[in-house]
Order: C-alpha cells, then sequence, then structure tokens
C-alpha cells in the first residue's frame, strides 16, 4: 500500500477540517441567525459545490489562479509559487469543494438550537462570544461532529479537483484517490484493492460514528 | 397524483425505448484513441464520415485508461494506442481480432515552453537551466510519452537537474494543458499537441533527440466481435492509405 499517500492524505484532511471547522460555526452561526437580505445569495454559493461538476473548481483553480491571470499572480506571491501542484493548491481545492458539507450541519445545528434557551442565555451571560462558547457550541456538538467528519472524509473522496490540479508529486499531491487510480490503470488490482478496501472501511466506520451518535442523541 | 405517476413512468420508458432504438439502428464505429490523437483524429473522423457514410465516436484517454477499459469490456470497436505494449495486452487477453497490433504511426517527443517562460529561448540545455521550476510530463507508467520522457531524461543525464522540478499529468493531452497554461515552465510532450494552432502560437518546441528514446511505435488492434469491428478494419485502411499518412505526417505523426 501506498503509505506516503495515506500520510498525505490524512494530513490533508486534517488541515481542510480545521479550516472549514474555522469558518463554518461563524458562516452558520451567521447563516442560521443573521438577518441580511443577501443571504440566499450566500446560502446558494456555499451550496455550488454540492451540485457542479469537480471540473469546474479544477478548471479555475487552473486556469483563473494560474500564472497567467493577476489574480493567479497575486496568489503567487502569498504562497511563494502558484497553486497548482501543491500541497497549498490542494488544500485550497479541499476547502472550496468541501465548504458545504462543513457548514451545512453547523447551520442546521444553529437553528436546531431553542430560543427560550438562547433568550435565556442572553439574559444571564451577556457576549455572543461567550454564549457561542459557553452555551450554543456545547449544544450542538453532534453537528459539530457531523460537520467535522464528513468534511474529513469528503477530502479524503476528493478526486476530479486533485487530478486536474494535482500534477500526481508523491509526498506532495498524490493522495489516496489518486494512489487507486494509478494502481487501476497499472494493473496493479491487488495493491487496488487493498487501498480501496482501507478506504472503504474507514469511510463506513466515520458513518458509522455520525449515524450511531445520533441515534442516541435522537439528533 | 396516481395518473400524474403512471404518466411520467410512461414517459421515461419512451424515452429509453427512443434511445435504445437509436443506438441499435445507427451502428457507430466507437473508437478508443489515445491522447496525442486528441489534435489530429477530430479531422481525419470527419473525412472519414464524410467518404463512407460512417458514423464515428472517438474517446480519448491515455493508452492504459483505454486498455484498462477495453479489457473491462469497454464497448469499443477499435483502439488506437499510443504504443505497442498496451495493445498486445489486449491481444494477450484474447479481445483482437489479430495477433499482433497493427503499427498506424510513430510519434515524436519534444520539448515546449510558452513564449513568455523564463526558460526561453528554448533549448534542450533549458532542462538544465536554474530558471526553469516545474516541467509537466506524463505518468511514465500509463502514458507512452511519459515513458518515453522519462527514458529520455535518463538518457541525457538530467535526472538530478530535473530533481522536484517534474509534475505529472495524467495524459500527454493534459501535460500539454499544464505547460500551455502557464502552470508548468515548460513540457515534454507530443509534437501532435506542439504542432496545433493553439499551442504555436503560444510557445516553441524543440524535438527531443531521437535516440534519447525509444521509439514511440503506435499500434492498432480491432477488437474481436465489436459490432462495428467491419468499420474498424475500413478506419485502419482509411488511415494507413498514402494521402491520410501524410497528413498524419503534417501534424505530427510520422510513418511507422
Amino acid at each position: 500500500m501506498d503509505q506516503q499517500a495515506i500520510f498525505l492524505t490524512v494530513r490533508l484532511a486534517t488541515l481542510t477540517t480545521l479550516i472549514l471547522l474555522a469558518i463554518s460555526i461563524p458562516l452558520g452561526y451567521w447563516l442560521a441567525f443573521g438577518r441580511a437580505r443577501w443571504k440566499p445569495l450566500v446560502e446558494a454559493a456555499v451550496a455550488l459545490p454540492l451540485v457542479l461538476p469537480p471540473t469546474v473548481l479544477g478548471f479555475y483553480l487552473l486556469v483563473l489562479m494560474g500564472p497567467r491571470t493577476a489574480a493567479g499572480r497575486a496568489v503567487s506571491v502569498v504562497f511563494g509559487h502558484p497553486l497548482a501542484f501543491s500541497f497549498a493548491g490542494l488544500v485550497v481545492g479541499s476547502v472550496l469543494f468541501s465548504l458545504p458539507f462543513a457548514v451545512q450541519p453547523m447551520t442546521s445545528g444553529f437553528r436546531s438550537v431553542d430560543r427560550e434557551i438562547l433568550e435565556a442565555a442572553e439574559l444571564l451571560s451577556p457576549g455572543r462570544g461567550r454564549i457561542l462558547v459557553r452555551v450554543l457550541l456545547p449544544l450542538i456538538r453532534p453537528f459539530l461532529l457531523t460537520a467535522a467528519v464528513l468534511a474529513f472524509t469528503h477530502t479524503v473522496g476528493e478526486f476530479g479537483v486533485v487530478l486536474m490540479i494535482g500534477g500526481n508529486i508523491p509526498g506532495v499531491t498524490r493522495t489516496l484517490s489518486i494512489s487507486i487510480y494509478d494502481q487501476v490503470q497499472d494493473f496493479a488490482y491487488t495493491q487496488a484493492n487493498h487501498t480501496a478496501l482501507l478506504l472503504l472501511g474507514l469511510s463506513f466506520l466515520a458513518l458509522l460514528i455520525i449515524y450511531g451518535r445520533r441515534g442516541r442523541a435522537g439528533v | 397524483m396516481f395518473r400524474r405517476g403512471r404518466l411520467l413512468v410512461l414517459i421515461v420508458a419512451a424515452l429509453q425505448v427512443c434511445f435504445y432504438l437509436h443506438a441499435q439502428e445507427n451502428g457507430t464505429l466507437k473508437i478508443a484513441a489515445a491522447a496525442d490523437l486528441q489534435p489530429v483524429l477530430p479531422a481525419l473522423i470527419a473525412e472519414f464520415e464524410q467518404q463512407s457514410h460512417q458514423k464515428v465516436e472517438a474517446s480519448y484517454a491515455s493508452s492504459a485508461t483505454l486498455a484498462t477499459q477495453i479489457l473491462n469490456g469497454g464497448p469499443f470497436d477499435l483502439f488506437l494506442s499510443a504504443d505497442l505494449s498496451f495493445p498486445q495486452k489486449v491481444v494477450a487477453a484474447g479481445l483482437a481480432d489479430s495477433a499482433e497490433p497493427l503499427p498506424y504511426a510513430r510519434g515524436t517527443l519534444v520539448l515546449w515552453a510558452r513564449n513568455d517562460s523564463p526558460v526561453q529561448p528554448l533549448s534542450i540545455e533549458s532542462l538544465r537551466s536554474s530558471a526553469l521550476r516545474t516541467v509537466a510530463v506524463a505518468n511514465a507508467e500509463h502514458a507512452p510519452y511519459g515513458r518515453a520522457a522519462k527514458a529520455a531524461i535518463a538518457k541525457l543525464g538530467l535526472a538530478d537537474a530535473l530533481k522536484g522540478k517534474l509534475v505529472v499529468a495524467e495524459n500527454i493531452a493534459q501535460t500539454a494543458q499544464y505547460a500551455d497554461s502557464g502552470n508548468a515552465d515548460a513540457g515534454l510532450i507530443s509534437l501532435t499537441s506542439a504542432l496545433t494552432p493553439r499551442l504555436s502560437a503560444d510557445g516553441k518546441y524543440v524535438a527531443m533527440p531521437e535516440d534519447s528514446y525509444p521509439p514511440l511505435l503506435q499500434g492498432a488492434v480491432v477488437i474481436k466481435g465489436g459490432p462495428a469491428a467491419e468499420e474498424a478494419h475500413q478506419f485502419l485502411t482509411f488511415l494507413l492509405s498514402p494521402p491520410i499518412r501524410k497528413q498524419l505526417a503534417e501534424r505530427g505523426l510520422k510513418a511507422p
């Protein structure tokens, strides 16, 4: 089995999940409680990766964020290299690609909180930040877990974007899904089967954790 | 509600029948073509269709991808590989109607870079340049041009100079895309890609020394028992005819 690809994929998925949680907590809060008129615009934008083929994202990352556009050159200055063929590029791609998988559970979590509890909390302990950390987040812990697991597993399962912008560099951009693809191309069906079985098992386990907890929490 | 549901089922079923009949009647010749043919084949197919009134559809991918698909029952009548080893696999699996792949062309590996690339003016020595940050190559395991690139890099003693600079594309068409989009500073691509109007306008190429890689002999096999096997043989004859040979040569594929 391609151990380098396993480590790389775990590193990519962990980093992506952390970034997505940092984004999805405030964004989910705002989507649940915000009252802006243009909220549907943001909701639609967040959900886009659910419906768009990964090739659309891959195409724009490669061409629009490539060295031939101003935006792409700005990105090159920030990272010191173009997005394509780099780990940073995969992280950016994964965060965009898995965004709805983290944001949508968080939004439903915040929406599920009883208004009365929220009002009581506002009376007792002023400050939105404190309410968020002390009251809201503990209340919606199952949703937080769902968001984290889905973001992680969806990143592990990413293929199209990586194939388009990765460049298949061992230890940098050759993720497990690419590794399996290569093994199938090379007629190494036994190896492909081992890697695929590992992914199948882990993914099933991850989903089992979510549904198992949901069952007990009654969410 | 129930009636509407039944109507919907009826419409869906009718559509399925239409699609099925359509697929049955036209007897399309389905070609699995190596990615280096992507810039060349569409024009030839159009010409063949006009001559023979035979409908042709081509699918492009790396030779290994296509071989995998054919070995697993992919619905093709003709396999145009970019080497001999992948069609030999199809022969070995008993899926070809000949004992040997038929060589139909010879490919050329070139080094290509955009006009605004840091390695211009381009020469083989550019591959040793420190200004060069990334070179796109095709996957050596499943794209014949990638195998040729790997051999050339070893033969020309470039392995150390290129260490950490290679980015690997899935097939030779994607390799050209990486270089043309500027994401890679240069690419080891097929002459067929380098000669397209787009890449001719965007950059320049130098051919890799012919003795630096094993000849890129491209082989074809007709799939045994395919619905359009006869048409596949017709297409092969067409492909090997002198006027088409000449066109192929102009577009980057020499006679085998």
